[in-house]
C-alpha cells in the first residue's frame, strides 16, 4: 500500500525513488532499519469475579458513598440481567441466589500482577494497564508462536483454560491496542491502519473521566473519530491536554510507553517442559542445563553475572522466584549451581513446573584473565576466595572490619563488604587494646583505694579478686558531634589480676560512689 | 663412610615421629599443591616450641584445638597462629567479638580478617568445613562449644583436603572429649614479669601442649615481646606438672 507519509521524501531524491520505499519501513535513510513495534493489549473485564473461582452466579459489590453497587459480575449473573453499576438491592431482587462478595482491590491488583508475571513467558516486556488490563510488547517474538494471530489465540486460550474471560487486540502502538481492546474491537490490526480502525470506536476506548465523556456526548461527539475531527486547539482549551493526549495515543500519533512489571533482564534463558517438573532431581537437572546455556551466553558477551534469578512457572499459573547474588562477576556454572543448591528447598512445585527461566538481571564486564609468570595462581586464588565468601554469605552474615577514625571503642571499626579490600592507615592501632571486645559488657564491682584511683579489688561473677597491676586511666571523651548529648566520658584501666588474667575495665560516669564499672574486653 | 656407625644409639622416638610425619605428608597429597604455593608446611611459633613439635612447627592442613583457660590469652595465641599462617583468615563464631585493634599487635591485619556469624552449631560446622576445603584461605578459626568426634574428624579431613590450618577455640573443660585434632593446647594467662604495679608489661601466657600426635605433652611459659614469642627456659616451667590431664 502507498505510504503517503514518506512520499515527499522519496520524491525528493531521484535515486531513492527507484528503490522500493516500503521496504525501508519507518527507518530514516542511513540508519539500520528499526523493527516495527507490535503490541498485544489484553483486557480482563471479569477479573474480580473470576479470580475467586466460585461456581454459579457471582457478583462483587462495593460501597460507593451511601450506595452499595455491583462492580463486577460473572457470566452467569450477567446472563440473568445483572451488570456493573447496578444497585446491590436491585441485583438481589433480580437474582436472589447470586453469591455476593465484597470488593478487594488489593487482591485484584495482586491477581493482575501474578498474571503479568505469568505473561512473561510470551515476552520479556509486560506492563499493567489500569486495574484490569495487560500490555505485552510482542515485537519479534510472534514467530515463535506461529504469527501474531496464533500468538493472540494462544494467550487467550490459556487464559480461558485458567477460567478467565479475556479480550485481546494486536496493533502497532501500545495506545492503539489498548484503545481497540477497550472499545470492543478484537483481532490483529496491520500497521498504519490505526485511524480508520479506532475512529468508529465509542468514547469508552479512550478511558476518560465519566463527566468528560458526559460533556463530549452532550456536544454530540459519540465516537473517537468525531472527537478527533474537531479542531485540536479548541478541544485542549475546553477539555484539557489529557483528552488530546489520549486521542494521540489511540490514533498512534504519540507513543505510549510500557512500564515493565519487571525490568527486562540483560540476559535470560528458558526451558519449557511438556511433562511438568515435580522432583528435586528434575529441577536440578533443568537448572544445570539453564546455567550452562546462560554461562555460555555470558562468555560470548564477555560478561559475568552479579545477580541471578530463577523463575519457575507452575502449571496453575503461580510464579515463584529464587534470587542469588555474587560478590564478584562470575560465569562458572558449578559455582552458581552450588549457590542455588541451598535455596531450591523454597520452591513448592505441587503439581509441577511447566516452564523455568533463568535470568541475569545484573551483569558486569568479565574478561578472561591472562596469567602472568609472576602472578600464576593469584587470580585463581582470588576467584576461589570470592566463591567461598559467596557460598558462606548465602547462608550466614559475612563481613570484614575496616578501621574508622574514631577513638570511641564501639565505633573504631566499621563493618565492610567482605569482597572489597580493607585499607589500613599507616601507624594504625599503636596502643595496647583488647583482642576481644565484649558486645554486652558485664558490670563489675570494684574497690579502689582512693575514689578516683585505679581498681584495687574487683568482683566479676562470684569471687573477689585482687588486682596486681593496673595501668591507666586512659580517658576517652564521647564524640559530641555524633553522640547523644548525655553520654559520659569513660576512664579505661588495663588491669592484671592475681590469676594472670588481663582485663580492659572502664569506669563510666562520675567518680565516687555512683561510678559504674564494666568489663569491656579481654587483653591478651 | 663419613657417618660413623658409633652414632648408632638411635633416638628411636624421634625417628618414628619423623617417619610418621613423612607418612602424614604423603597422605595429604591432595593439599600438596596448595602447600607448595605457600612455601612452607608449618607455622613457626618459637624456637623452643618448634623443636618440641615433631613437625618443627604447627603444621598446616590440620586441625588444632585450643582450650581457652583465659579468654584473652587464648584469643591472643590464636591471633598469633592465624597471622603467621598468612593469607585471608576467617573467624567463625556464634557472635564474633574479635577486635582488630588488639589483634593487630600479633600481626593480624584487618585486611586479612573476615568474620562470619553462625549462631547455630550446624551452620558453624558447615561454614568451617567449606572454609577448610578452600585452598585460597590461609587459616580459619571456629569458636565452638562441645564438638563430637565425627564433626571434628570431618573438619580434620577438610583441612587435609584444602591445606588450610584450622583452629578450634573451645572453653577449657576438665572432661573435654577427645577429638580428631592433631594437637590440643590449653592457653592460660601467666603473671607478667613486670615489677611495677603500674605497668602490665608484655603479655605472658602459660602454654600447655596437652596432646600431640607423635609428640609428647609439654608446658611452656611464654611472653610476647614486640613481634616474637619468647619462651622462658626456666626448668621450673618444664618440671611443673600439667594442672590437669586431658
Amino acid at each position: 500500500m502507498p505510504l503517503p507519509l514518506f512520499a515527499p521524501l522519496t520524491a525528493g531524491s531521484g535515486e531513492a525513488a527507484a528503490s522500493p520505499a516500503g521496504v525501508q519501513g519507518a527507518a530514516p535513510p542511513g540508519r539500520a532499519p528499526q523493527p516495527q513495534r507490535r503490541t498485544l493489549a489484553l483486557l480482563l473485564p471479569r477479573l474480580p469475579v473470576e479470580r475467586l473461582r466460585r461456581p454459579g452466579p457471582v457478583a462483587v459489590w462495593a460501597q460507593r458513598g451511601a450506595r452499595r453497587v455491583v462492580v463486577s459480575v460473572s457470566a452467569e449473573a450477567s446472563a440473568a440481567g445483572l451488570r456493573a453499576g447496578q444497585a446491590l438491592a436491585d441485583a438481589q431482587a433480580i437474582l436472589p441466589e447470586v453469591v455476593l462478595v465484597p470488593e478487594d482491590p488489593a487482591g485484584d491488583a495482586a491477581a493482575l500482577e501474578r498474571l503479568a508475571l505469568w505473561a512473561l513467558r510470551f515476552t520479556p516486556l509486560v506492563g499493567l494497564v489500569a486495574e484490569d488490563g495487560l500490555i505485552l510488547d510482542i515485537t519479534g517474538v510472534d514467530h515463535l508462536f506461529g504469527g501474531e494471530a496464533a500468538l493472540r489465540e494462544e494467550v487467550l486460550g490459556r487464559l480461558g483454560r485458567m477460567g478467565l474471560t479475556a479480550r485481546g487486540a494486536v496493533a502497532g502502538m501500545a495506545g492503539t491496542a489498548v484503545a481497540l481492546v477497550r472499545g470492543g474491537w478484537e483481532g490483529v490490526l496491520p500497521t498504519r491502519q490505526e485511524a480508520p480502525a479506532v475512529a468508529p470506536l465509542g468514547l469508552a476506548a479512550l478511558r476518560l473521566e465519566p463527566d468528560l465523556v458526559g460533556a463530549l456526548q452532550g456536544l454530540g461527539l459519540r465516537d473517537v473519530g468525531s472527537v478527533a475531527a474537531q479542531p485540536r486547539a479548541g478541544l485542549v482549551r475546553r477539555f484539557g491536554a489529557g483528552l488530546a493526549r489520549a486521542l494521540d495515543e489511540a490514533l498512534g500519533h504519540a507513543a505510549r510507553p510500557i512500564t515493565p512489571i519487571r525490568p527486562p533482564p540483560e540476559m535470560a534463558v528458558a526451558r519449557d517442559f511438556a511433562d511438568p517438573v515435580v522432583t528435586r532431581e528434575g529441577i536440578e537437572a533443568a537448572l544445570a542445563g539453564l546455567l550452562d546455556d546462560l554461562c555460555r551466553a555470558l562468555r560470548e558477551a564477555g560478561r559475568g553475572a552479579r545477580r541471578m534469578l530463577l523463575r519457575t512457572h507452575r502449571v496453575d499459573g503461580e510464579v515463584q522466584d529464587i534470587a542469588i547474588g555474587t560478590g564478584l562477576a562470575t560465569r562458572d556454572p558449578k559455582h552458581l549451581a552450588r549457590l542455588f543448591q541451598g535455596k531450591l528447598d523454597r520452591l513448592a512445585p505441587e503439581c509441577g513446573f511447566e516452564r523455568i527461566t533463568l535470568e541475569a538481571p545484573r551483569t558486569d564486564p568479565l574478561t578472561g584473565a591472562q596469567e602472568n609468570l609472576g602472578t600464576a595462581g593469584r587470580t585463581a586464588r582470588q576467584e576461589e576466595l570470592a566463591q567461598l565468601l559467596d557460598r558462606l554469605s548465602q547462608r550466614l552474615p559475612v563481613w570484614r572490619l575496616a578501621p574508622r577514625a574514631s577513638h570511641w571503642p564501639e565505633r573504631a571499626m566499621a563493618r565492610a563488604d567482605p569482597f572489597a579490600p580493607v585499607a589500613v592507615p599507616e601507624g594504625w592501632a599503636p596502643r595496647p587494646r583488647p583482642v576481644r571486645l565484649l558486645r554486652k559488657p558485664p558490670a563489675l564491682e570494684v574497690m579502689a583505694e582512693v575514689p578516683d584511683g585505679p581498681p584495687f579489688r574487683l568482683r566479676l561473677g562470684r569471687a573477689w579478686q585482687r588486682v596486681l597491676r593496673a595501668e591507666g586511666p586512659e580517658r576517652i571523651e564521647p564524640e559530641w558531634w555524633r553522640d547523644r548529648p548525655d553520654r559520659l566520658p569513660r576512664d579505661y584501666y588495663r588491669v592484671e589480676l592475681e590469676s594472670g588474667a588481663r582485663l580492659w575495665v572502664c569506669r563510666a560516669g562520675p567518680m565516687g560512689a555512683e561510678a559504674r564499672w564494666v568489663l569491656h574486653g579481654h587483653l591478651p | 663412610m663419613s657417618a660413623p656407625p658409633t652414632q648408632a644409639p638411635l633416638d628411636r622416638p624421634a625417628l618414628i615421629s619423623a617417619l610418621r610425619a613423612r607418612i602424614a605428608r604423603l597422605e595429604r597429597a591432595g593439599a600438596a599443591e596448595a602447600l607448595a604455593a605457600r612455601g612452607e608446611e608449618v607455622v613457626p611459633l618459637s624456637p623452643a616450641i618448634d623443636a618440641a613439635l615433631p613437625w618443627g612447627g604447627l603444621p598446616r592442613a590440620a586441625l588444632h584445638e585450643v582450650l581457652a583457660a583465659e579468654p584473652g590469652a587464648a584469643a591472643g595465641f590464636a591471633a598469633l597462629v592465624l597471622a603467621r599462617a598468612g593469607g585471608t583468615v576467617l573467624w567463625i563464631a556464634p557472635e564474633p567479638d574479635a577486635w582488630p585493634p588488639g589483634l593487630a599487635r600479633f600481626g593480624l591485619s584487618p585486611a586479612q580478617l573476615v568474620l562470619v556469624r553462625a549462631p547455630r552449631e550446624q551452620d558453624a560446622l558447615w561454614a568451617m568445613e567449606e572454609t577448610l576445603r578452600c585452598p585460597a584461605v590461609g587459616a580459619a578459626l571456629l569458636v565452638a562449644g562441645d564438638l563430637d568426634l565425627t564433626a571434628a574428624r570431618r573438619l580434620q579431613l577438610a583441612a587435609e583436603a584444602g591445606g588450610v590450618l584450622g583452629l578450634l577455640l573451645r572453653p577449657d573443660e576438665d572432661n573435654a572429649a577427645p577429638t580428631a585434632a592433631l594437637t590440643r593446647w590449653r592457653i592460660g594467662a601467666a603473671p607478667s614479669g613486670s615489677r611495677s604495679p603500674h605497668d602490665l608489661g608484655d603479655p605472658a601466657w602459660a602454654l600447655d601442649l596437652l596432646r600431640c600426635r607423635g609428640g609428647k605433652p609439654a608446658t611452656w611459659r611464654a611472653a610476647w615481646h614486640g613481634d616474637r614469642l619468647v619462651t622462658e627456659d626456666g626448668a621450673a616451667a618444664r618440671n611443673a606438672p600439667a594442672r590437669r590431664r586431658a
